[in-house]
């Protein structure tokens, strides 16, 4: 990995403190590289050298007369640096070149931007040198380089740069996801370089890196998927990529050649090597490489506008490797290409993970909208986990959470659902969403749940309700492989100790990002935030959807009472006319001692039992409408009441009613306790047949559902398969006329009064022993306010 | 009491079943008394304002007749002065206390209901009758206003 550093990317010596040995003059890598202890002092942009394998030049733009060159320019040009200090170019270059520069310097934009100018002839024992310049602060730059087109090529007809990079980049045009364009771009690059590896390393908004795509050579381990501490490219060395497409690095190591002077005559300034191809690889750079076994490298920027993307790194293992100024003007061109066609991709990547989000998403909402309910968000397939990049969710509903995957327990969930519920984030008209990657730091007691308090992200569904749906995102220090981790690779000790090993870097690294996860994208934010607006309009229509169902409620109750009244006179009123012609007819019989009076008396029993049906129809329509009277009642008394009602039954054989316990005062309306105290205790004495009917009147300690009372009996009892059936409208178990008859709406109408009390109403019988009926009266026993 | 005029009753019923118990119910209490039948709320208030002669002394008022029903003709003579002296008995067939109210808030005198059972039918009637035109000092009936 690259490794870059400098003083906060200002070239210069002003202001740097006395405390640099290189305080008060111009920084030399080769002179001052080992005193380097800290990566934020070294300043890259400036290093003072170039790389020993080619020379330098800088000329005044006025007179093109060299001002500083490099020391090495002997060797390579053929004059010694100072004898060359003071002369026109034309002594290296000749004049038609000279001429030639003059031309480029006057028409072509050269600024910070470097140009191919001619190629010198080899002579006595220097190579061919390619010769590019550029401008910068003010001055020309030259630069010399024994590589490409002066070098013997191997088969003209294969090497064809143009070709290749026409060739790349139809390639590269064709991608459509980041995945595929990385792919393509480190092969393509691989393939024209000849490196060893090529990798597509992207910044992450925490500024940690991760390696996303990448082309080796098939013995070397992968690298893919390793994450990177945001240390290894420190601010500085990005800042270069801002400014430079591209950055080689011939051979790792090799001897630098340091220029004369260190600082422009004139100005006092040391140059500016942004844009120079030979710039010198800073101390911690080289010394990272070589840690890491690297030899050479290329590195190129991934822009996004002005925003610095990525990077895409070359490595190659064995030995210097040559780049032509051709082939790194090919390289860039394809730089360029990536940056340009990734942001297209990224585009096309995050729509089609938008469509997958709101495809799972849309999914859930049907889920719930076809289950009725929000936790059919959790029972999946799909889950709301599988909607989001999370390594867990919650989801509170109806005062209960629901969990899935990684997430705190439920008592540190309520506490942070209450602290949720008061933040304002959640009820932003714009973006209703709370949102971060460091949750401990807004909210401390997360900074305990290992493994899921990294990041958070959060909806409210309902603001009264205090629904909402979490997403828990783990630490990053926990949900990645990281490159330099000491786990996964033997610590290197570099030749100036700890400073610059991957453990050094790796464990500075941890320090930064404790407690925080992964960033979320804005498509995640933007589908949850849909999310939970589609499910509010859920909620929403299934309000509406109960209004209508209300009314319609009340719609069929206004039929009730229309029925009711048909029932008690429209179908009355021609009842009452056959009762009255049987009866006419059976007294007519009688007279004459006709067989017909037999049956005429059946016509008028027929007619009479319609008439008690009706009438409890009629008595079951209006229980269930008519307004309850609550007041504190004593049930004692309700009791004696009911038992002088239902006394005129007893006189068939003997029974005895007990109360052997004092019944409370409770809250319910008179009229109908009473009322369910007669049916049950006249369903108690009419269902017997032993010799003496028992009943038994009680209650049980009041408890958290209420006050429970019931009516115990020693009758013919209910076979379990009846059991269900005898609440129901007109059920009888037995003969019309066994037991007393009756029309067999009393325990329905028991159930009715006890529900309108928001009570419940069950039975236990024995067939044959006994059956005993309960009942519940929600609330605790009331004070009566006059007792006494 | 001799000499006093024959005591005059609309029965307001649209069942003829339940019309002819009522007039067998008066046969039986053996009271000199013209009775009338209508068999509507609206055919009721006709007979009250459209004259000649006197207004009755009894209206027995079916509560469940077609078209202006019992409620709405128990309404309309409470509302006019001139037929205030009227005492009106309601007969219906329902128990809804609803309906119990409504009437007596409306200026009924009383309120029956009618049993299906003949019988008990026959005997609530008789003793309807029995009460209003024996037992009861009514006033003295005025012209029918026009």
């Amino acid at each position: 990995m690259s490794h870059y550093t400098a003083v906060d990317g200002h070239p210069g010596v002003e202001g740097e403190g006395a405390q640099l040995p290189w305080a008060g003059q111009a920084y030399s890598v080769k002179r001052f590289g080992v005193t380097i202890t800290n990566c934020e002092s070294e300043p890259v942009q400036t290093p003072g050298c170039i790389q020993g394998h080619g020379a330098l030049l800088v000329l005044n733009r006025s007179d093109l007369r060299v001002a500083q060159a490099s020391e090495n320019t002997d060797a390579l040009l053929g004059h010694a640096a100072a004898a060359l200090l003071g002369q026109p170019v034309s002594l290296v270059l000749g004049a038609q070149d000279e001429a030639s520069l003059r031309r480029l310097l006057g028409r072509e934009d050269c600024e910070r931007n470097s140009r191919y100018l001619c190629t010198l002839a080899a002579r006595d024992s220097a190579p061919a040198l390619d010769v590019s310049v550029h401008m910068v602060d003010g001055v020309v730059v030259v630069e010399f380089e024994a590589t490409g087109r002066s070098q013997p090529r191997p088969d003209p007809a294969s090497w064809d740069p143009i070709g290749r990079v026409q060739h790349s980049v139809a390639r590269l045009q064709k991608a459509d996801t980041l995945q595929v364009l990385g792919d393509i771009a480190t092969a393509e690059i691989r393939s024209l370089t000849g490196l060893d590896r090529v990798m597509v390393y992207r910044f992450h908004a925490d500024g940690h890196g991760e390696i996303v795509a990448e082309s080796r050579r098939d013995d070397l381990a992968p690298w893919l998927g390793l994450h990177y501490p945001a240390q290894d490219i420190p601010e500085s060395a990005r800042e270069i990529f801002r400014q430079s497409w591209i950055r080689p690095l011939r051979e790792v190591g090799a001897p630098l050649a340091e220029l004369v002077p260190l600082a422009h005559p004139d100005t006092g300034r040391p140059l500016t090597m942004t844009h120079c191809a030979l710039r010198g690889p800073s101390v911690m750079h080289t010394e990272y490489l070589q840690n890491m076994g690297v030899t050479a490298g290329l590195t190129m920027a991934i822009r996004r506008g002005d925003q610095l993307w990525g990077l895409i790194t070359g490595h190659h293992y064995g030995g210097a490797h040559d780049l032509s100024f051709e082939m790194r003007a090919a390289c860039e061109l394809l730089a360029v290409v990536v940056s340009l066609q990734h942001r297209a991709a990224q585009e096309r990547e995050e729509l089609v993970y938008r469509l997958q989000l709101d495809g799972v998403l849309q999914q859930l909402v049907t889920q719930a909208a076809h289950e009725g309910g929000l936790s059919a968000l959790l029972d999946g397939p799909p889950t709301l986990l599988d909607a989001m990049s999370a390594g867990g969710t919650a989801l509170l509903h109806r005062d209960s959470w629901t969990r899935a995957g990684a997430v705190p327990p439920e008592a540190e969930l309520q506490a942070l659902g209450a602290w949720l519920a008061n933040r304002p984030e959640l009820i932003d008209v714009e973006r209703p969403i709370f949102v971060t990657d460091a949750l401990a730091r807004e909210y401390p007691p997360a900074a305990a749940w290992a493994g899921c308090g990294g990041g958070l992200m959060a909806i409210a569904l309902s603001r009264t309700l205090g629904d909402m749906v979490l997403w828990f995102r783990p630490e990053t220090s926990q949900s990645v492989r990281w490159g330099g981790n000491p786990d996964d690779k033997p610590q290197v000790l570099g030749p100036h100790g700890m400073r610059l090993t991957p453990r050094r870097s790796f464990e500075l690294f941890i320090d930064s990002v404790r407690g925080r996860s992964l960033p979320w994208k804005s498509v995640e934010v933007d589908a949850a935030l849909r999310f939970r607006a589609i499910l509010m309009e859920l909620v929403v229509s299934r309000a509406a959807q109960l209004a209508s169902l209300n009314a319609d409620l009340a719609r069929s109750n206004d039929d009730l009472d229309a029925f009711a009244y048909v029932a008690s006179h429209d179908l009355k009123e021609p009842l009452r006319g056959i009762h009255k012609y049987a009866h006419q007819m059976a007294t007519d019989a009688a007279e004459r001692n006709d067989p017909d009076r037999e049956r005429l008396a059946g016509l008028l029993r027929l007619a009479m039992r319609m008439d008690s049906l009706l009438d409890s129809l009629l008595h079951f329509s209006r229980v269930g409408r008519v307004a309850l009277l609550l007041e504190p009642v004593d049930v004692n008394e309700v009791v004696a009441e009911a038992i002088e009602m239902v006394d005129g039954r007893r006189r068939d054989k003997p029974a005895e009613i007990v109360v052997p316990v004092r019944l409370p005062v409770v809250q319910v309306d008179r009229v109908r306790l009473r009322e369910v105290f007669v049916n049950l205790l006249s369903n108690a004495l009419k269902y017997n047949d032993r010799p003496i009917t028992q009943v038994e009147v009680g209650c049980s300690a009041a408890g958290p559902q209420g006050v429970t009372f019931f009516v115990r009996d020693n009758g013919i009892g209910i076979q379990p398969r009846h059991v269900d059936q005898v609440f129901k409208m007109f059920k009888r178990l037995h003969g019309r006329d066994e037991f007393g008859g009756g029309t067999g709406a009393g325990l329905t109408i028991v159930r009715k009064l006890v529900e309108r009390h928001g009570g419940d109403v069950w039975l236990e019988s024995t067939f044959g022993q006994g059956s005993t009926f309960f009942f519940t009266i929600p609330g605790l026993p009331a004070a009566k306010p006059d007792a006494g | 009491m001799l000499g006093d005029p024959v005591a005059h009753v609309v029965l307001v019923e649209d069942s003829d079943e339940d019309a002819d118990t009522a007039e067998e119910a008066l046969r039986r209490t053996l009271l000199p008394v013209r009775m009338q039948r209508v068999s509507s709320g609206g055919a009721c208030l006709a007979l009250l304002t459209g004259g000649p002669g006197l207004l009755p002394s009894l209206i027995v008022m079916d509560l469940g007749t077609p078209g202006l029903d019992g409620r709405d003709a128990l309404r309309e003579i409470r509302r006019d002065q001139r037929l205030s002296g009227v005492a009106v008995v309601v007969t219906s067939t329902s128990a809804n206390p609803r309906d119990v109210d409504f009437c007596y808030l409306a200026g009924a005198n009383a309120y029956h209901v009618k049993p299906v059972h003949h019988q008990q039918h026959l005997d609530a009637m008789t003793a309807l009758f029995e009460y209003w035109l024996r037992r009861v000092e009514l006033p003295m009936p005025q012209p029918c206003p026009r």
